[in-house]
């Protein structure tokens, strides 16, 4: 009863580390047992969002290379004990593990969890097919830019092609500039996507800041992308969980402007 | 053998349906079944099949654009022959010098093996979903497809291509010279518009539709107009 997903994006750098560790921190503390694997091969950081960089031993490197077991190269995370990072090398590169090695080792690992979380490497060269071969859905991840949506409608297409089933998550979304009409709305996004969203996540600072920590802000009471993390949470886990509207500068100066008088 | 109460009256870009209007809509339907389940050649798959809009009601379209759709037939009512008046006429652009230039002679050069055969024109292909950025879909007949052409994605035809949905791609119709192909789109509002070796951009600041248009060549100009469906 496992299920594997892949956290892929079209352009780099537009949240999938990030939310694989959000993600697999709230499945863990709604009480799944969870492994999270690492796939970005020499340019691995999600280790660091879970302040388990210092406890790596082995790789998924070495698991391929047969020098041990996936249960021994699993890292167990500090607070949450049902929840494991399979980490990947820093100094090996993408063509050190090939997809039906990898589609492997996933087949073994699913008798032991309830959900595997592959984060993936940007973009559709080396290392694509290695993430995406074991898994039963994608999530992909998006901004809400043009340029990132373009490059997402890519990668769907690439997905479908697969026959991946498909899960959007945009993420970085900053109301007021949404609001301006600075920055696209999910309608326009929908428009040229048009595949489910589960999550909407705002810009949020303490983002940056819980990455520095390696407490992903899914814990975090206080922090708006947490709070829609937590929402994705749910929706991942089959709950019907509507979108809150998010908070605009807009509403603030309003309520200043109420307390003034 | 008696007189076939359906014909079909084939045009460049499909058939059209033709009928004599004084007989019953259940006997016309019931022919229409019949044939279709003849699995005769008569209606071959994927064909679009046109009836000319006001002959018959609403719900008669209906019925008949179910009964098409389980035999992946495409019904859809739309005005012919009939001279249409160009709603929004678009920049022409000659072809750049050198990169145009170089995609026109790939074309030609392939043109050369494709003599074209009247049936080529009948052929269509049919996309069944959205076509994606990065994706390409080509044919040497007609495309159809049923979904959104999105940014980034190109559709190259040898005949017309129709879009139901969105068209935001490149779409080049007519790529090995037919220059009475043409392009219709629920929607159209794409990068750019080839029709054989015209080329069009739509203006910057250009409204979005508000229903299916259709553009052509017309005295040697791509030329955008309003089409019923
Ligand atoms: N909602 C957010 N609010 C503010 N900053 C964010 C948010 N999401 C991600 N970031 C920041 O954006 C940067 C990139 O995020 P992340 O590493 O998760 O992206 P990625 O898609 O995994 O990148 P890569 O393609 O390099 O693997 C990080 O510095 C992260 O802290
Ligand atoms: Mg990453």
């Amino acid at each position: 009863m496992s299920e594997v997903i892949v956290i892929t994006s079209g352009k780099g750098g537009v949240g999938k580390t990030t939310t694989t560790a959000n993600l697999g921190v709230g499945l863990a503390i709604r009480g799944k047992k969870v492994a999270l694997i690492d796939t970005d091969t020499g340019l691995r950081n999600l280790d660091l969002l879970l302040g388990l960089e210092r406890r790596i031993v082995y790789t998924l490197v070495d698991v391929v290379q047969k020098r041990v077991g996936y249960g021994q190269a699993l890292v167990r995370h500090k607070k949450y004990t049902d929840l494991f990072l399979l980490p990947t090398s820093q100094v090996a590169d993408k063509t050190a593990i090939d997809p039906q090695e990898m589609l492997t080792i996933v087949q073994a690992m699913r008798n032991e969890f309830d959900y595997i979380l592959i984060d993936c490497p940007a973009g559709i060269e080396q290392g694509f097919q290695t993430a995406v071969i074991g898994a039963d859905w994608a999530i992909v991840v998006t901004m809400p830019e043009i340029a990132a949506v373009r490059d997402a409608d890519k990668i769907i297409g690439k997905l479908q092609s697969e026959n991946k089933n498909i899960k959007l998550v945009v993420n970085r979304i900053r109301p007021q500039m949404v609001k301006d009409g600075t920055m696209l709305d999910m309608t326009s996004i929908d428009d040229i996507l048009s595949v489910d969203c589960i999550g909407q996540i705002p810009d949020d600072e303490k983002v940056v800041d819980s990455a520095n920590r390696g407490i992903p802000v899914v814990e975090w009471k206080n922090s708006a992308a947490g709070s829609a993390y937590r929402d994705v949470v749910s929706r991942v886990l089959g709950e019907d969980v509507p979108f809150k509207p998010f908070e605009t500068e807009g509403f603030f100066t309003r309520l200043k402007h109420v307390f003034g008088h | 053998m008696s007189e076939d109460i359906v014909k079909l009256k084939g045009s460049t870009f499909g058939i059209q349906l033709v009928f004599d209007r004084k007989v019953d809509f259940s006997v016309v339907k019931d022919d229409i079944r019949k044939k279709l389940e003849s699995g005769s050649k008569f209606f071959k798959r994927g064909t679009v099949i046109s009836i000319e809009p006001g002959i018959l009601t609403q719900s008669e379209e209906d019925e008949l654009r179910k009964l098409f759709h389980q035999h992946a037939v495409l019904f859809r009512v739309e005005k012919i022959e009939s001279p249409r008046i160009p709603k929004r006429a678009i920049m022409n652009k000659s072809p750049q010098p050198n990169s145009d230039d170089a995609y026109k002679r790939a074309r030609t050069d392939n043109a050369g093996q494709l003599i074209k055969k009247p049936s080529e024109e009948q052929k269509m292909m049919v996309i069944n979903r959205t076509v994606r950025g990065g994706q390409e879909i080509n044919s040497t007949g007609s495309i159809l497809v049923i979904g959104n052409v999105n940014p980034g994605a190109q559709i190259i035809a040898g005949g017309s291509i129709d879009v139901r949905g969105v068209c935001r791609g490149l779409v080049h119709a007519g790529a090995y010279g037919d220059s009475t192909a043409f392009i219709i789109a629920d929607k159209l509002m794409p990068t750019q518009i080839r029709i054989a070796d015209r080329i069009a951009q739509p203006p910057e600041d250009a409204e979005s539709p508000t229903g299916a248009e259709k553009a052509s060549i017309q005295n040697g100009r791509i030329i955008i107009e309003t089409v019923e469906r």
